[in-house]
């Protein structure tokens, strides 16, 4: 956990910092008192103050496990690909639904996501075809959200 | 009492009753599946309430809430593994009366004493809810500041694990608060010149990232699970439930108001309430050795807690705009997004809808005993739903939820970005539930701050000098240094006691 602590708490003093030097350029209410400012600035600081400590307390783990004995590392190997791979399936949805309308792009992405976990193909393209369309049914029929349309206006 | 037929004939209204049933089952389903809590189950259903009058939408989400809390017991009997963390205090004990053969037992007392427990915090919240409304009639500004600071504060103190992290998660969610254009000048903070940003960080793709996409991602990195189930003959669940509730009464009694007290307190959930009826019946049992190793006694006294907790969260949220927990904190982004703002306003002009929610609870708590039993009866089908089948299904109502408020894809962006931060923060012990209430009690926090700072021409002297901001404030000044002075204390005993020989 110590390296963790050392890399989360940098991670929020630097987002501190970035706020805090930030709220300068906010303007001051009439009788020059800090308005818009105010409250980031507080958060900037207590942003600091708390990361400072997670960042100390981190610091003193790493230092003891160093000295008692070498870091390692028991955690099962994992899946790390398919979290990305959820991530990058998102950024397709929101690159392509407007281009290719609502009902290709789900069905596209469902079917990419089953197959990478593991279901076999048929099942994957049936699953991913009547899920869709019951999304569909809740929000196009059901909500009447509008869906993006697409090329082909499905 | 025609403020109660109102609320009654809303409530009876075919078209809600639909609701109630299909966010019965919803609940049911979310709470029983292992991995996924009923803080993501809310989260996914706001998409829906924002197209749904008031009542159903706040309907359903009580209805959703108390099947999700009983729900997650089930597993816990079965295989071991808490449906949602309100659950996980007596996993333990459920399943090891399992393995005795008396899984009928376990899930019977599960769902009598959930309804049972349900409907004790609907007393408490109707009974006490319109009397805080009177007193928070005389809050101004000063009041709902501090207020507001120490259901925050409330929140960081009993956040699991590090306390220090719980603060680093609320303060993020006040800084997304504080995103888009300010309350006193109109200046937009932190915009980056983008237009969508200008109206802040939307409530529901955010909600939906940090709780829907953040789990989509942890599921998929553990990869496929499979448990082996133990078939219930779910017809005799109810035998000798008139004798536990008899024998244990005391036991409900206590652990429905003590779950129903750490509802009202801001930022305690159900979770926390479990945990604490399991300690304080352990220590006043008097077979407290079977703790652990299968006690029906703690299953009644937590699962009593868990379920009277979640009307006791609406308490602070109804009466003054602060959450109880995650989900009434999701409520509170409900309410506004339906232009009423939560409050002892509320009580006094839109009554109807404060009795729909306290006959909401009752309902729910009463079709909990069929919908439980019919729950308990299809578990070993429910639990045999494969992950990866339901987690592509979890991820399109992600996406397409939150493009659904605004239409907008930049929505689907916040999500994404919302979810990948909430999945590294949780990963590295960093708890996720602060972020919720800071990004709700944010907007509430600064507003009243800076209307108490103009008003009082910059006079912080007011917000000690006002009585009722005086007892608020000094709670909350209480709250901030209890662990400095906590530490303080446990130092001085070390110091004072004689050096071990």
């Amino acid at each position: 956990m110590g390296t963790k602590d050392i890399i989360g708490g940098g991670i929020f003093i630097a987002l501190g910092l970035f706020i805090f030097i930030l709220t300068f350029q906010f303007p001051s209410l009439e009788g020059g008192q800090p308005g818009p400012s105010l409250f980031p600035r507080i958060l900037a600081v207590l942003f600091i103050f708390f990361a400072g400590i997670v960042l100390l307390r981190g610091w003193r783990t790493r230092v003891e496990t160093l000295r008692s004995a070498p870091e390692e590392d028991f955690e099962v190997p994992r899946n790390y690909f398919s979290p990305v791979f959820v991530l990058i399936l998102i950024a397709v949805y929101m690159a392509l639904s407007n281009w290719l309308g609502f009902f290709l792009t789900s069905t596209l992405i469902l079917f990419l996501m089953m197959i990478k976990l593991g279901v076999p193909y048929l099942r994957s393209v049936v699953i991913s075809i009547l899920l869709t369309l019951f999304v569909n049914f809740m929000f196009y029929k059901i909500l009447r959200v509008p869906l993006p349309m697409g090329f082909l206006g499905w | 009492m025609d403020f109660v037929f109102q609320g009654l004939a809303l409530l009876m209204a075919p078209k809600v009753l639909l609701i109630i049933c299909l966010s019965s089952i919803y609940g049911l389903f979310v709470g029983a599946m292992p991995g996924l809590t009923a803080t993501m189950a809310a989260a996914l259903l706001i998409p829906f309430t924002f197209f749904m009058d008031p009542v159903p939408a706040l309907v359903s989400i009580v209805t959703m809430s108390a099947m999700a809390i009983f729900a997650g017991d089930i597993p816990a009997a079965l295989v071991r593994i808490p449906g949602t963390p309100s659950s996980a205090a007596y996993t333990q004990d459920s399943f090891e009366l399992t393995k005795q053969g008396k899984a009928e037992l376990v899930l019977g007392a599960d769902v009598i004493f959930s309804a049972i427990g349900g409907l004790m915090g609907a007393v408490v919240l109707m009974s006490s809810a319109p009397l805080l409304a009177e007193v928070a009639m005389k809050f101004s500004s000063f009041e709902y500041f501090w207020l507001a600071a120490l259901g925050l504060s409330a929140t960081v103190m009993v956040s699991r694990g590090s306390q220090v992290k719980g603060a680093l998660a609320m303060i993020l969610g006040l800084f997304l608060s504080t995103i888009g254009v300010d309350i006193t000048l109109g200046y937009p903070r932190f915009t980056f010149g983008s237009v969508e940003l200008l109206n802040g960080v939307d409530f529901i793709p955010a909600m939906v990232g940090v709780f829907g996409v953040s789990e989509v991602l942890r599921n998929v990195l553990q990869g496929e699970m499979s448990y082996p189930i133990s078939r219930v003959r779910a017809g005799k669940i109810f035998s000798g439930m008139g004798g536990l509730i008899r024998r244990y009464k005391v036991n409900v009694l206590r652990s429905g108001l003590l779950g129903t007290f750490i509802g009202v307190l801001p930022g305690a959930g159900a979770d926390i309430a479990a945990w604490l009826a399991y300690a304080v019946s352990k220590r006043s049992s008097k077979e407290p050795e079977k703790y652990g190793a299968g006690s029906i006694e703690a299953i009644i006294d937590s699962g009593t807690a868990n379920n009277s907790c979640l009307a006791g969260d609406w308490v602070p949220a109804l009466v003054f705009g602060i959450p109880g927990d995650t989900i009434t904190a999701i409520v509170i982004g409900v309410l506004f997004m339906k232009g009423l703002r939560p409050g002892p306003m509320i009580f006094e002009r839109q009554p109807e809808i404060i009795y729909a929610v306290y006959l909401a609870f009752i309902f729910a708590n009463l079709i909990m005993i069929p919908f439980g039993y019919l729950a308990i009866r299809t578990s070993a089908q429910m639990l045999r739903v494969p992950k990866n089948i339901l987690m592509p299904a979890i991820l399109i109502f992600c996406i397409v939820g939150s493009f659904a408020i605004n239409n907008s894809v930049f929505d689907i962006g916040t999500m994404l970005v919302m979810g990948v931060v909430g999945y590294f923060m949780e990963a590295n012990g960093y708890p996720v539930a602060p972020i919720v209430l800071g990004l709700v009690l944010g907007p509430i926090l600064e507003q009243n701050f800076m209307t108490s700072m103009i008003k009082s021409d910059w006079d912080l002297t007011l917000f000690f000098t006002r009585p009722i901001s005086a007892i608020l404030g000094g709670l909350t000044l209480i709250v901030w240094f209890f662990p400095v002075l906590a530490a303080f204390l446990e130092k001085a005993k070390k110091r004072n006691l004689p050096p071990v020989q």
